[in-house]
């Protein structure tokens, strides 16, 4: 019995050395523009990613922004109303973005 | 294909002086530059600190920029992170934790860690894991800037994996006749339930192939949380949509399962070229990218290096493919006019970084260009920059890589 409960003890002590509490995950706090409406975007990017999504995408076109929004609306499944919607793309294009006449590819 | 990329040219400032050097016709218009945004370099669990795209999800380079390419394996603390989902485990205790096999299969089973080492045949592979989206800032340089993060080449490494054979999980379990598909989940979960998870699926004859490993061991040590400790699924040859972390459940299924994960992201054009011959990206039938394409890296110098006219240069990096193996590097000083040999280094595999140098005498003042060109045995070539296959997504890129230097 003994030399059961040091066995297991053993095995315990060399699985779990790396494992025996949480990781704790730094917290980034990644620089946007202010104005036009960025506590929308604050509200409802934040719920599934950082703003380095944004940050790390160099500047975009309204089509895309726009089609990026769409896709976490219809993939994602992101709750933002129609209105909302167009408040982050606005915000999107002029912080992030370009306006272009038309852009076919792509999008 | 050109005139489409022309003709888009916008957003591709990115890397003129690149496209410049290459030879290619400068855009009519002056494009502004738009600034690159630099990311924190931050140190998270068990890694060293490095460049952090994103905290949640994480995504994580190294601060070592190309340098980290003039070694075959790369180590585990600066190894390249990428998650889709942002709620992680944050803590996986291993008495609790399971693989569940389940579905189509004969014997259910539901795996510890301890039986994966103790219950079956380890086996053992060192293999390149590259995000799909690996390099896509460079399809900049010659066309369209694409989707995604702007990944340069830190979305790669190369480890050696060790664990259990996929298939000898399944053949324990016994997949039922009726089985045409096998899908892989982990534990990372988003943060609404209607979100997909990120569920991945490959066709059961592919699953129960030789080479694909569920892996609890990465260079001889537990595998770090953030590269998706405590095992995942390690498939050799391919890019690593498909290599799910915190591996927790293997399906068996009857039918193929439709979703965003599968269906939508990680897809290109389904023709021969995997690219966009005209018109818009998504009006094709698509396809999951799958597996990689030939490929070299230059690790040493970095662009922008200043060389003392008369020194030794060990102009260094890796190549890698989808499993065929390296046949040879080639090396040119002269914007790609003539090629030279690299010498390839130590083998470590198939699916493994090919380490290769070419020692250069810099005997003249100026401004070079140094590019690399891989070649693999059954006659694969990287493109040039000009003649790659653009995709929206910005996948597979795999142009024949150049950095320039100033010799003074």
């Amino acid at each position: 019995m003994k030399k059961l409960l040091l066995l297991s003890l053993l095995i315990a002590s060399t699985l779990f050395a790396q494992v025996d509490k949480p990781i704790e995950m730094p917290y980034v706090e990644y620089p946007i523009e202010s104005g036009d409406h960025d506590e929308v975007v604050q509200q409802y990017c934040l719920i599934c990613h950082s703003f380095g999504y944004i940050l790390n995408q160099g500047k975009k076109s309204r089509p895309y922004w726009k089609g990026t929004v769409q896709k976490m609306v219809n993939e994602f499944k992101a709750p933002i109303s129609k209105e909302d919607q167009q408040m982050i793309v606005n915000y999107l294009v002029k912080h992030y973005g370009y306006e272009t006449q038309s852009n076919q590819s792509g999008h | 294909m050109k005139h489409l990329n022309r003709r888009h040219f916008l957003g591709a400032g990115l890397l003129l002086g690149a496209s410049a050097l290459l030879g290619k016709e400068t855009p009519e218009k002056p494009i502004a530059v738009p600034q690159e945004y630099t990311p924190p370099i931050i140190a998270f669990p068990e890694k060293k600190p490095m460049v952090t795209i994103s905290d949640r999800p994480p995504l994580l380079k190294s601060s070592k920029g190309r340098e980290i390419f003039t070694q075959a394996i790369t180590p585990n603390d600066e190894f390249f992170v990428r998650w889709h989902l942002p709620d992680i485990p944050t803590h996986i205790d291993l008495n609790e934790f399971r693989l569940e096999v389940k579905g189509s299969v004969n014997t259910p089973l539901s795996l510890s860690v301890d039986d994966l080492k103790s219950k079956f045949e380890p086996a053992e592979v060192t293999a390149v894991l590259q995000c799909g989206g690996n390099s896509r800032k460079y399809y900049a340089v010659t066309g369209q800037a694409t989707h995604g993060v702007q990944w340069d080449h830190g979305a790669m490494g190369c480890a050696v994996w060790k664990g259990v054979k996929l298939k000898d999980i399944l053949n324990r379990a016994g997949v039922k006749e009726s089985a045409t598909w096998v899908g892989f989940n982990g534990l990372e979960k988003p943060a609404m339930d209607e979100t997909p998870d990120f569920f991945r699926e490959m066709e059961i004859a592919e699953a129960l192939e030789d080479q694909i490993i569920v892996a609890y061991s990465m260079n001889g040590e537990d595998l770090p949380y953030l590269n998706g400790f405590p095992i995942r699924l390690v498939i050799p040859g391919h890019f690593s949509d498909s290599w799910v972390k915190m591996l927790s459940e293997i399906m068996v299924m009857d039918t193929y399962r439709k979703s965003f994960f599968m269906d939508v992201a990680y897809t290109v054009p389904d023709n021969d070229c995997e690219c966009v011959v005209s018109g818009s990206d998504f009006e094709y039938k698509r396809k999951p990218i799958a597996a990689m394409k030939v490929k070299s890296v230059i690790g040493y110098p970095s662009s922008n290096s200043v060389i003392k006219k008369g020194s030794k240069v060990k102009i260094s990096g890796v190549a890698f493919d989808q499993g065929k193996g390296i046949k040879e590097v080639m090396i040119s000083l002269d914007g790609g006019k003539s090629w030279s040999a690299a010498k390839l280094g130590q083998d470590f595999g198939k699916f493994a970084f090919r380490p290769w140098s070419f020692e250069w005498e810099a005997k003249t003042k100026g401004d070079f260009t140094i590019m690399a060109r891989a070649i693999n045995r059954i006659g694969n070539i990287q493109p040039m920059p000009d003649e790659i296959g653009w995709n929206a997504g910005g996948y597979q890129y795999n142009a024949v890589d150049n950095v320039s230097v100033k010799i003074v």
